[in-house]
């Protein structure tokens, strides 16, 4: 019997239908975005990685060439077909980059509806959780301010147990991967669904999916992905033609916002508990051993041979720890190599060669 | 702390260093009287006392291990804490200032690329890694750090480069993450600092084996405020034309304001030059021979050009009379209270330039501009400081069309010479000097 693949909706017809429904849009930038703050208060956060493919020639005209391609697209779309896409616009502190691409709406560019930063502090103890608390408090207030209404604390905590429900989801999703019988480029449309189903629709989405869970580990030369995003999304599709399967995610967009449930009663508190207690990475300004270790134990635990790091030309945080990750990682017997990419760009020819001679070494 | 470790400091610094270096100033001042430049007035008169004091600095760095604890911090950092519990504080930002100076950049950040960091990676840090990898220095030898303090209000990526450090040396790593204020700071930011800095002070006072003394603190935190009053009064003078300094002085005058804050001889230092200038404006005596045309620079200076750059400016009748970078250390001297060392060390080190938004910036542009009274503005577009640069497309162009200030930018890298092109920078520097002409 043929495994049972879900029908998902696309961006723009998830967006339509939430809108039909009397909802709002925020259209929020990577990478760790309090998603249950937006839901209680009505909005859906549909997520912002560049887009991929998009010519950037209007953000260009404002950004140097040294800032990555996912904020000068980014910043392109928000001066075009973004204008007024979403009814407000939040831009989490993830980097200098994000950092300036926030300073640039909020001071120069301004789009036709709100901009609201985030600071996501780099302090994961006490006082970050604290600060983090009252930030998201502050932009409650903004989004109150902005939206004329506010949700009751019963609905933040509805909303906050719903997300949790999805990023479990997404946990299991993960973890079944070499248990579910569908190309990496159908089983990350799924996991891409996170970044625009509401919360609900995608846990579904992927209870339904875990019912095709074989009982053998499906074939393929296993592949560790580290980076970003999976774009250019052809970057799929390669690595199949090359053999290989993406059996253990570390991408910022998928496997390292693997949120635990935050535990205390107050719910800003317990988001904030809850977004700081993601997996260690450095756009979070993690420690070194603590991404090494981090690494290793995923890439042991889904029995990976390579890894590839899969970076956005540019990106310091993904740039940094690459020469003790990969040692720690060799010194393991993996193989690893270090693609850099620009989303804006097709999948480039050499990066294909990269890909195979990786996967070829590693057989 | 051993007592080979202090007697090997105090004959090497305190004895055979401080009089070496004492004759080394002696000379270069018998030397400056021999000076001559087509375009250029004589270098300052303290300029050897200043080359006394870097050197010094980094001579008690390079026995300081086995005589006292040593941190390593941004250049953003608080200090005062620090300084009052006797730490030698090393900044290798500007160790790394200094290797671009001396043009040993490609070869030190070179170590670190073979290591396998990315030439993308801000130059500072290649350059810092690269050091501490080969042990290959301009100074002679680098501290072991025992502890690292690192303030996010100047970038992330200093974050990102200390916790290679901490990876690297095994030590402590003090966090002081300062959030960016893109309008204004808020209360629970200014918490959030005022906790990491306390909990920065106890951590330093476990590896200096003492408590932090509230007098000492408070000394020590006059003393900064002394320095950096001082230090915008020598940046004030700029605004008398001629300019008795430019800010190609000011990059290497800044020095002691950066790595020695909180000491009474950076405060001698600055009474000094200070001094020094209010004599040369009495005097009429400007940093160029002929200024014809007053510029401002903005972000941080390009370190392996600064003399070309100077040179170049100088033959147009071109001064470069303040800059943003500079005034850094000067502009936030209103905030520090001594009496509140704690609570003003977390509100000034929130509000550096570097952690405030692209509009702040422009809006300190346009102030400095006016105070000064320039005819244009340099942009130095830095390849390795995002921070910085993001943002000055519109800058720019906001100078242009709403100041009226013709704006130029130029790409270069703070410290790499890979990413600078002397051919083109010349074209857009002889293209920007005839638009200021025009």
């Amino acid at each position: 019997m043929a495994p049972v693949y879900p029908v998902l909706p696309t961006r723009s017809d998830t967006l339509a239908a939430w809108r039909q429904g009397g909802g709002q849009v925020a259209a929020v930038f990577p990478v760790h975005v309090p998603r249950a703050l937006f839901r209680a208060f009505g909005l859906l956060p549909v997520e912002v990685w560049g887009p991929p493919g998009l010519s950037t020639k209007e953000g260009d005209s404002h950004l140097q060439a040294y800032a990555c391609s996912i904020v000068r697209s980014s910043l392109s779309w928000l001066l075009t077909a973004g204008q007024e896409a979403a009814d407000v616009y939040l831009v989490p502190h993830a980097c200098d980059s994000l950092q300036g691409l926030a300073s640039l709406l909020l001071d120069f560019l301004p789009p036709g509806r709100p901009v609201l930063p985030l600071y996501v502090p780099r302090d994961h103890g006490v006082a970050g959780v604290a600060f983090l608390a009252a930030e998201l408090g502050d932009l409650a207030d903004r989004l109150a301010a902005t939206l004329g209404r506010r949700p009751t604390e019963d609905a933040l905590h509805e909303a906050i147990a719903r997300e949790q429900a999805a990023d479990e989801a997404l946990a299991e999703l993960l973890g079944s991967r070499l248990h579910l019988p569908w190309s990496d480029t159908d089983f990350y449309r799924l996991v891409r669904g996170r970044e625009f189903l509401p919360a609900e629709d995608f846990t579904e989405f992927v209870r339904e999916a875990l019912t095709a869970r074989t009982e053998e580990p499906i074939e393929g030369r296993r592949l560790m992905l580290s980076g970003m995003v999976a774009e250019p999304a052809a970057l799929l599709q390669a690595i199949a033609d090359a053999g290989g399967v993406v059996a253990a995610d570390d991408l910022a967009s998928s496997g390292r916002r693997l949120y635990p449930p935050g535990r205390s009663e107050d719910p800003l508190e317990r988001l904030a508990e809850s977004l700081l207690g993601a997996a260690p990475g450095p756009t979070r300004g993690s420690e070194v051993q603590a991404r090494v270790d981090h690494l290793v134990a995923l890439a042991e635990r889904a029995g990976v041979a390579a890894v590839l790091f899969w970076v956005v030309k540019f990106c310091e945080p993904d740039l940094f720890y690459l020469p003790q990750v990969r040692q720690a990682l060799e010194d393991r017997g993996l193989h690893t190599a270090v693609v850099e990419v620009d989303i804006s760009d097709p999948l480039p020819a050499q990066a294909i060669t990269r890909l195979e001679a990786l996967l070829e070494i590693a057989s | 702390m051993s007592w080979l470790g202090t007697a090997s400091y105090h004959l090497n610094v305190s004895l055979v260093g401080n009089a070496f270096l004492r004759w080394e100033r002696m000379r270069l001042q018998r030397k400056l009287a021999l000076w001559e430049h087509e375009h250029l007035n004589p270098p300052l008169g303290t300029s050897p006392r200043l080359k006394e004091l870097i050197s010094r600095h980094y001579l008690k760095g390079r026995y300081a291990d086995g005589h006292g604890p040593v941190a390593w911090v941004t250049s953003g950092a608080p200090v005062e804490f620090l300084v009052a519990l006797g730490f030698y504080v090393m900044y290798p930002e500007n160790h790394a200032a200094v290797c671009g100076i001396r043009r040993k950049v490609e070869e030190i950040a070179g170590a670190a690329e073979e290591a396998g960091y990315s030439q993308d990676l801000c130059s500072y840090a290649r350059t810092d890694i690269g050091a501490v990898l080969s042990g290959n220095t301009p100074v002679g030898r680098l501290p072991r750090p025992d502890i690292l303090v690192c303030c996010t209000n100047i970038c992330q990526t200093v974050l990102l480069w200390y916790r290679v450090l901490a990876h690297h040396f095994g030590c402590p790593l003090v966090l002081i993450d300062t959030p960016f204020i893109y309008d204004e700071a808020s209360d629970h930011a200014l918490a959030y600092v005022l906790r990491q800095v306390e909990a920065a002070v106890e951590v330093a006072e476990g590896i200096a084996g003492r408590s932090l003394s509230e007098r000492r603190l408070d000394e020590v935190t006059r003393l900064s405020l002394d320095a950096v009053e001082l230090w915008a009064e020598v940046m004030a003078t700029g605004q008398h034309s001629p300019a008795p300094i430019t800010a190609f002085d000011e990059f290497i005058h800044m020095a002691p304001i950066v790595e020695m804050r909180g000491e009474a001889y950076t405060v001698d230092y600055y009474a000094a030059l200070l001094a020094e200038l209010k004599q040369r404006q009495v005097d009429g005596v400007g940093a160029l021979k002929v200024e014809r045309k007053r510029v401002l620079w903005d972000n941080l200076p390009i370190w392996h050009r600064l003399r070309w750059l100077s040179d170049k400016l100088a033959e147009r009748g071109i001064a470069l009379v303040a800059s943003t970078y500079t005034n850094a250390w000067g502009e936030l001297a209103g905030l520090i209270d001594p009496d509140r060392p704690m609570e003003s060390a977390a509100r000034v080190h929130m509000h550096v330039i570097l952690n405030r938004g692209t509009g702040h910036k422009l809006a300190t542009i346009r102030q400095m501009a006016s105070d000064f009274q320039v005819d244009g503005v340099i942009l130095h577009s830095d390849r390795s400081c995002k921070p910085y640069s993001i943002g000055q497309i519109d800058q720019r162009e906001r100078l242009g069309t709403v100041a009226e200030l013709p704006a130029l930018l130029l790409e270069a890298d703070h410290s790499d010479p890979r990413s600078f092109s002397e051919e083109q920078v010349t074209n857009r520097l002889e293209a920007f000097a005839e638009v200021l002409e025009a």
